[in-house]
């Protein structure tokens, strides 16, 4: 009796688990940008989790074994591509043990495969232009735009791999079009007094962003991309600032502020810390809070 | 009221018209030129601005996904990731017999090793990893094996030469030491090259409630390490094995804790074995805010060697801390014993960029079997080009 009784028990433990496991596919994304879509398309069908935090700067994320733990469970791997994970998720890959999630495997989604790339070089390049990118700006989540392609390419992903729950992400994919498309036109016209003013920026994170609003970088307080700022280069910012009547320097919040500050003090322009990414800062839970925050600050610096 | 603004206008223009006169075609061109050039700057900005009005599209609903196509030359995808390293070492300092022969004559700056590696995907079971070594002597191949990345039951596996899994620093290549010299232990118990040899590597990782990164390796090496192992019969093989546990402390920190045992054949001709037992130690410590200014490594490596042929056990270990001061510079201090010896080390890295650095370290070392000390002043150059390599850790 009591053997039965610790059977069944087992047996329904197990039951219970595999069944757990069978109707929540295991995400893991690069970045906390394709895990908020993830959430948008995927619903409560899907456990997402994201290696690298919003606040600190995807390129030198730590390749901790850690993360191993994570990639061995996961039912899909999205990234996002354009080699800004080269410098810490391959070894991660090579030791994960889930071949599922190999780059070029079914269960590997690269979402720079579907969206618009901008600055991508044209002709040679080498190292002596700073740490470029030789596949075009990685930092392409930040234009709705595109935030709206990578949500496609993850319902079709999640589709695949879920066909029972084809519906419900396709469901859900609309349903995110016609929030970000309402937000979006909110976005838009809050900006639109601003299009074609000119900002400075640290890093060249922004491209899709100041597109997507119209405006333009006139410099980057990096000399070169990945190359901090010289005491030369900084006098020159300054200059340009001066003389186009620059109001605004935008900078990531993972960056040392004394320099931009610094400019901001002699140039008269204002420094303002924009999120390149959900997560950014506490608050920032998701895709449409992030691009909320970010204009926010924006005009308010502009204004 | 208008009327009136319109003759003093007028009045104006006429008063200007003796000066415009006296203008010379030459100014007028200039003037001309001026406000074309001034009109096509203003043509090309409007133009900007209604190229981007047009690729901001307010119809969300309607966007969809473009096919970015591959742009890497067709004939040169297969290629394998090449990289090179080159390693230039300077030395100054009082003579060191000890490590470098009774008439220690080293070129005050030499290029002391270039380092070359190709890695790819062979198919979809395995990586090829060559490491090929250019110093002095000639070219090596230090590491050149198959990485079996899709086995079931929680395994990977290792088949070449390779570097054993024996605690940290002897996994490492010299681009990943955050010194310019190798630590005592190391270098005595192991020699230069370390403990590498041909063979079959297999780790498991193994699940539990812990959320700890825990892996075992079991090795299984040819036997052949220069002064550290010899083949001399088939059965003279080299076994290591090593557990490695990982854990977050919390988001900033961690902690690694390894532990290794290695044995193989005597490398004289005596008969017997040569054993050596590990533990490491590593703390990290790297605030994900501010982790491109901010970091601290400290790590502690001890190994005992027991021989056959010898009643006396020798002990040596290393402990050393790193510290990142800005975005580009490392302090670090190292302190050393191996068996009798004693030495303490001192660097400064300066990284130009992620692809090089600059490196200044001053060692003292006591041998204590001469009973001499050494003061030296070592200075290291290293720079890659080729394929992005991944970060250390």
């Amino acid at each position: 009796m009591n053997r039965a009784l610790v059977f069944s028990l087992i047996a329904a433990l197990i039951g219970s688990g595999s069944l757990a496991a069978a109707e929540k596919l295991n995400v893991v994304t690069a970045t906390q940008d394709p895990a908020s879509l993830t959430r948008e398309v995927g619903g409560d069908r899907v456990e997402v989790t994201s290696i690298g935090k919003g606040y600190q700067d995807p390129h030198f994320i730590e390749p901790k074994p850690s993360f191993l733990l994570l990639l061995r469970k996961a039912d899909l791997l999205e990234v996002v591509g354009l080699d800004l994970e080269i410098g810490w998720l391959p070894p991660l890959l090579e030791q994960s043990r889930n071949p599922k999630i190999l780059p070029g495997a079914a269960a590997y989604l690269d979402l720079s495969r579907g969206v618009e790339i901008l600055d991508r070089p044209a002709g040679a390049i080498n190292r002596s232009m700073g740490d470029v990118h030789p596949f075009g700006n990685p930092h392409y989540w930040l234009d709705p735009a595109n935030a709206v392609r990578m949500a496609i390419q993850i319902q079709q992903k999640l589709a695949e791999l879920r066909p029972g729950d084809a519906a419900y992400f396709a469901q859900r994919l609309n349903d995110f079009k016609l929030r970000i498309n309402d937000a979006n036109k909110r976005w838009l016209a809050d900006m639109a007094p601003y299009r074609g003013a000119k900002i400075v920026t640290y890093h060249p994170s922004w491209p899709n962003f100041v597109k997507h609003f119209g405006l333009q970088v006139a410099g980057t307080i990096e000399p070169k991309p990945g190359i901090p700022p010289s005491p030369s280069h900084t006098l020159e910012i300054i200059n340009l600032i001066k003389q186009q009547n620059i109001k605004v320097i935008i900078m990531e919040p993972y960056f040392d502020r004394k320099t931009p500050d610094f400019i901001a003090e002699k140039a008269g322009a204002k420094v303002v810390v924009l999120y390149p990414s959900v997560g950014g800062k506490s608050g920032l839970d998701d895709y449409f809070k992030l691009f909320d925050a970010n204009v926010n600050e924006l005009l308010k610096a502009l204004k | 009221m208008a009327r009136g603004h319109h003759l003093f206008a007028l009045a104006g223009l006429l008063l200007a018209l003796p000066a415009t006169a006296q203008q010379t075609t030459e100014q007028r061109m200039q003037q001309l030129e001026k406000r074309l050039d001034d009109l096509t700057r203003e043509v090309a900005q409007i133009r900007q601005e209604i190229d981007a009005l047009k690729s901001a599209p307010t119809d969300l609903t309607n966007v969809q996904t473009v096919s970015n196509v591959s742009t890497a030359g067709a004939s040169k995808v297969f290629n394998p990731d090449i990289s090179v390293i080159g390693n230039v070492l300077g030395k100054s300092g009082q003579p060191n017999p000890h490590e470098f022969g009774p008439h220690d004559a080293r070129a005050p700056l030499s290029l002391d090793e270039s380092e070359m590696a190709l890695q790819a995907f062979v198919d979809p079971y395995a990586k090829a990893n060559f490491f090929l070594s250019v110093t002095h002597e000639g070219i090596e191949v230090e590491e050149g094996y198959a990485q079996f990345v899709t086995l079931p039951y929680g395994l990977t596996a290792r088949a070449g030469k390779m570097k054993s899994m024996f605690g940290k620093d002897n996994t490492w290549h010299t681009h990943l030491r955050p010194w310019a010299d190798q630590p005592l232990v190391i270098h005595n118990f192991f020699g230069d090259e370390g403990l590498a040899d041909e063979g079959i590597s297999v780790s498991k990782a193994f699940a539990n409630p812990w959320n700890v990164f825990v892996e075992g390796t079991g090795e299984i090496f040819s036997g052949n390490v220069e002064g550290v192992f010899r083949r001399h019969s088939l059965n003279d093989l080299f076994y290591n094995a090593h557990l490695k546990l990982f854990g977050d402390i919390n988001e900033s920190s961690n902690l690694e804790i390894g532990a290794s045992f290695a044995r193989g054949a005597l490398p004289d001709d005596r008969r017997g074995h040569n054993q050596f037992a590990g533990i490491d130690l590593t703390y990290r410590w790297r605030p994900l805010r501010q982790g491109l200014y901010k970091s601290f490594i400290g790590r502690v490596e001890a190994i005992v060697n027991d021989r056959s042929d010898s009643e006396r056990r020798l002990k040596g270990f290393y402990a050393s801390a790193d510290r990142q001061l800005a975005q580009r510079w490392f302090a670090g201090l190292r302190l050393d014993a191996a068996d009798r010896d004693r030495g303490a080390a001192a660097t400064l890295t300066f990284w130009p960029s992620e692809f090089s650095q600059l490196r200044g370290e001053l060692r003292r070392i006591r041998y204590g079997d001469a009973g001499r000390t050494v003061n030296e002043f070592l200075m290291q150059l290293q720079f890659a080009i080729g394929a992005h390599g991944a970060h250390t850790f």
